[in-house]
């Protein structure tokens, strides 16, 4: 494997000994996590998943990630709901949360930041998307 | 595509554009001229080759050349520049310009991006700028001035916050405001070329141009820039290109990555 093959496939190189920047990602439908977990690795993150809500919470309430990739619409407690509480808990002001819908109406978006969002990406999006909007919120 | 054909490719491109095109880049060449071909009405890409090696028309030409250029752009690209420029060049430059007026050139703009993203620094610092965006593209020329990008290029450097604040969605796509597209004017035009007129500008962006053009012709591109720019002006190149090798007209400015300011030889050369 040459070089640059190697940066490719080991993303955190040497950097990982300093510092794993986690990522979780929040999400009902599996395939999506899949994409976004591939993308995110790709960026050097170490990713979790949870299906809703609630399960993310309880993965916050272990141990709260450096980013969050939000779902809006989900079963059991959707986006917004996790949102307002994630907030509320302690620490839950860290992480930056980036909602990942299929929503485009500039009132949508305009309600996500207003809860708290730090940045909101519409659905398909690819890895130069996310990577500048990571960027963007100073995660990356 | 024969490997004749190709060679009077890169021939064309390097005289015309400046535009060095990889000698392995022969399936690109294919891939990007067919749908030229398609549109131009030939049957396939070598019959359209063959008609402009006989019969050279410009619009052909041009046509072809521009298929071949290196497009990609996004918004606010090298994000610190762009703060550089608000933050700091156009509040300096507007105090000691008449009536506060900053002369902005975005040369090599592509799809306008670049070219609306200055705009937005601009307008939301509060200084007046004029900018002007060129291309020698003149599909990328007809598509900045839509202002219109799809989702995904419209989140490529962009925030939502931003977006919503100069973009509103129009079918599937997004379009920018009036007050943004007003802000900027774009025309086609090739760095090749000599200037013609007495315009100068205190900002010159030419970022992610000069990667892409033939090393011989560099410095004719760089002498034309430095024409153009005003003797307490600054040139941006992209974040890592340096031009120390093209030319003696520019020195870099310390710890800014990009930013060339004239050499002391170089000042009031014109005047
Ligand atoms: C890679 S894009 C960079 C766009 C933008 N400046 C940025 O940094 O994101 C390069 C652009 O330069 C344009 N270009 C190449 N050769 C040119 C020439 N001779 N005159 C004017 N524009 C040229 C291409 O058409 C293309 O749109």
């Amino acid at each position: 494997m040459g070089g640059e093959a190697a940066r490719r496939f080991l993303p955190l190189g040497d950097v990982s000994l300093v510092e794993v920047r986690t990522c979780l990602i929040v999400d009902d439908s599996r395939i999506i996590r899949k994409v976004a977990r591939r993308i995110v690795e790709g960026l050097g993150f170490e990713v979790d998943e949870a299906a809703d809500g609630v399960e993310a919470l309880t993965h916050c309430g272990g141990l709260m990630p450096d980013v969050i990739l939000l779902d809006w619409n989900m079963p059991v407690m959707d986006g917004m709901g996790f949102l307002k509480r994630l907030r509320e808990q302690p620490g839950g002001d860290r992480p930056k949360v980036l909602f990942c819908t299929i929503e485009t109406a500039p009132e949508r978006i305009a309600e996500a930041l207003g809860a708290g969002a730090d940045d909101y990406v519409m659905k398909p999006f690819d890895g130069e998307i996310l990577q500048s909007k990571l960027s963007e919120v100073g995660a990356v | 595509m024969t490997q004749d054909d190709f060679d009077r490719l890169q021939g064309l491109l390097a005289s015309r554009a400046g535009f060095r095109l990889g000698r392995d880049r022969i399936h690109l060449a294919e891939h990007r001229l067919a749908p030229v071909a398609r549109r131009e009405g030939f049957d396939s890409v070598d019959a359209m080759l063959q008609t402009l090696w006989v019969k050279p028309v410009a619009s052909l030409g041009w046509a072809v050349i521009e298929a071949m250029l290196n497009p990609e752009t996004w918004f606010r690209r090298d994000r610190a520049v762009f703060d550089t420029f608000a933050g700091e060049l156009l509040p300096a430059i507007s105090r000691v310009r008449p009536g506060g007026r900053v002369q902005v050139w975005s040369a090599g703009c592509s799809t306008g991006q670049e070219a609306y993203s200055l705009a937005m620094g601009a307008l939301s610092a509060g200084v007046t700028a004029d900018i002007v965006a060129t291309d020698l593209s003149q599909r990328a020329i007809d598509k900045a001035r839509s202002g219109l990008f799809s989702a995904f290029e419209i989140q490529r450097g962009l925030s939502a916050r931003t977006m919503l604040d100069w973009f509103e969605p129009a079918e599937d796509a997004w379009s920018a405001v009036p007050r943004l597209k007003d802000a900027v004017r774009f025309a086609r035009h090739n760095l090749l070329d000599a200037p013609t007129d007495g315009a100068r500008f205190d900002v010159i962006l030419c970022r992610n141009v000069l990667a892409d053009v033939d090393p011989a012709q560099r410095g004719q591109i760089v002498d034309h820039l430095e024409r153009r720019l005003m003797d307490d002006g600054v040139l941006i190149l992209g974040a890592e290109e340096r031009i120390e090798g093209d030319t003696m007209a520019f020195r870099a400015v310390g710890g800014r990555k990009g930013l060339y300011v004239k050499a002391p030889s170089a000042l009031s050369r014109a005047a």
